[in-house]
């Protein structure tokens, strides 16, 4: 009982909910003695996957009217009116499938897959090498004039050529780091705050009401990591449409 | 000291407690409440009964036996650690109070502006349909107009036929005219030519004559038979005359 107490009592890191472990492991002499293991980031993968086709197939009108709406408005304003159509259904996808994840995070006990750069930086540089292979494949040589900006000195172009290739390779960290900082940064701050208001309402009866204020707190930084989760989302397809754009559109 | 200074608090709050006016945080709730029915006092036996009713179960004897199950049941589980009350319930509780507020106040104003444009959409399409069976029933009454298009084909194509064969004749006719026209000049060049020839050949005749003539009065005996005709010619006159 006293250890129960004592292993109850102790303070984890607020990093542990971050920790990836293995839940399923298959340890067999199968596949040349590959491992085979589900771990949670997996598991939760899976589910934020079931739980997006789950939504689209009960798709009410509401639910429509509101992403259809703001993801077709997003494609049809960052890519393209007509040439943009094509990418809808790949950016519609990517927004559901962050913003299921992001969602899913913010469950108590819940795990956050997108709080994970392994994840986000995957899909980012993903992205950015899939809008690179469309730019080469519609433009052929010409895409790397992308890398020359317009009316620029001859003198400074190989400078200017580098920088922009540092901006354009910098696009498949900068995309995945924002998600994942933001979301990283949620939840420590919530768990943090969470830990310290639940420490001061278990102090005694008094500290219970003091404790009310960091409370409201949580409640606020909550509210606000429910907005960030929508924001996130809407940010990562933006910028995916940016970049789909400039590989169609040599700016 | 901390209970000396709960007991405190706890009796300030109760002397601070006002009986007449209403606390600060309830007022606005009251105040919005009253302003969708601003004659209509609220009745507290009301209020108490929609609390009541708001809770599950049928009678008040089910109501009390749930949320005694529900208190029962909580406690058991927390205290054999079932469910253990850690930070996790606080960002549980906070999630929940976001998700309610969220729900509470943004959710009326979703669904008004997700039904208006619901309701957008569906007026859009309504109207198309409309506009099409509009279009639809314009073709039916301008294709029923042209109902007796058979019988006017059927008269029109007996007018072409009528028309092709006349075309024809006039055809036949206008080359037989050329025809006998051609005719008719052919005839009257052949008649200038006789005419020609028959105006050559009294030149001629004439010319063999004349030429005929003067050979023979050339000839003394012809003159001279002439002469002596000529005499007797007048002689007669003259005894005609005498």
């Amino acid at each position: 009982m006293v250890s129960l107490s004592n292993s109850l009592s102790f303070i984890s890191s607020p990093l542990d909910q971050f920790e990836i472990r293995t839940l399923l492991s298959l340890d067999a002499p199968i596949l040349a003695n590959m491992e085979i293991t589900v771990t949670n980031i997996g598991f939760y993968l899976i589910v934020g996957v079931s739980i997006a086709f789950i939504l689209n197939g009960l798709a009410t009108n509401y639910y429509q009217i509101t992403i259809y709406a703001t993801i077709h408005s997003i494609v049809v304003n960052q890519i393209n009116r007509t040439k943009g159509q094509i990418y809808f259904p790949f950016i519609f996808s990517l927004f559901i499938f962050i913003l299921v994840n992001n969602l899913i995070g913010m469950i108590p006990y819940g795990f956050a897959s997108t709080s994970h750069f392994v994840l986000t930086f995957s899909i980012s540089f993903t992205i950015v090498l899939g809008a690179t292979i469309l730019g080469l494949q519609k433009h052929g040589l010409e895409f790397f004039s992308l890398f020359v900006p317009a009316g620029c000195p001859l003198a400074l172009l190989p400078l200017l050529v580098l920088v922009e290739f540092l901006s354009y390779v910098s696009r498949n960290v900068s995309l995945g780091l924002r998600l994942a900082a933001n979301i990283v940064a949620g939840h420590l701050l919530l768990h943090i705050l969470s830990s310290l208001t639940y420490n001061i309402m278990t102090s005694g009866f008094i500290f219970f009401f003091m404790a009310l204020l960091p409370l409201s707190f949580v409640i606020a930084f909550s509210g606000l990591e429910l907005a960030i989760a929508f924001i996130q989302s809407q940010v990562f397809v933006v910028l995916t449409c940016s970049y789909i754009k400039d590989a169609l559109e040599l700016h | 000291m901390s209970m000396r200074l709960s007991k405190g608090l706890i009796g300030a709050a109760a002397r601070l407690r006002p009986t007449a006016t209403l606390p600060r945080a309830i007022r606005p709730a009251l105040v919005r409440y009253q302003s969708t029915s601003p004659n209509v006092p609220v009745d507290p036996k009301s209020k108490a009964n929609s609390i009541l009713d708001s809770l599950p179960g049928s009678t008040l004897a089910s109501k009390a036996a749930i949320l005694s199950a529900t208190a029962g049941v909580s406690v058991a589980a927390i205290s054999n650690e079932l469910y253990v009350v850690n930070d996790e319930t606080i960002v549980a509780f906070c999630l929940l109070s976001v998700f309610w507020a969220v729900g509470k106040y943004g959710g009326p104003a979703y669904a008004e502006w997700a039904t208006a444009q619901s309701q957008k959409i569906k007026d859009i399409l309504n109207s198309a349909r409309a506009d099409h069976t509009q279009a639809v029933k314009e073709r039916i009454d301008s294709v029923s107009q042209l109902g007796s298009v058979v019988d006017v084909t059927k008269d029109l194509f007996a007018v072409s036929k009528e028309t092709a064969e006349l075309e024809a004749m006039t055809f036949e006719l206008e080359q037989r005219v050329q025809f006998t026209n051609e005719v008719k000049s052919v005839l009257d060049s052949w008649v200038r030519y006789e005419a020609q020839v028959k105006q050559r050949q009294q030149k001629e005749l004439a010319e063999s004559l004349i030429n005929k003539v003067k050979k023979e009065l050339e000839n003394p005996a012809v003159l001279k038979q002439i002469l002596a005709q000529s005499v007797i010619d007048v002689e007669k006159i003259v005894q005609q005359k005498a």
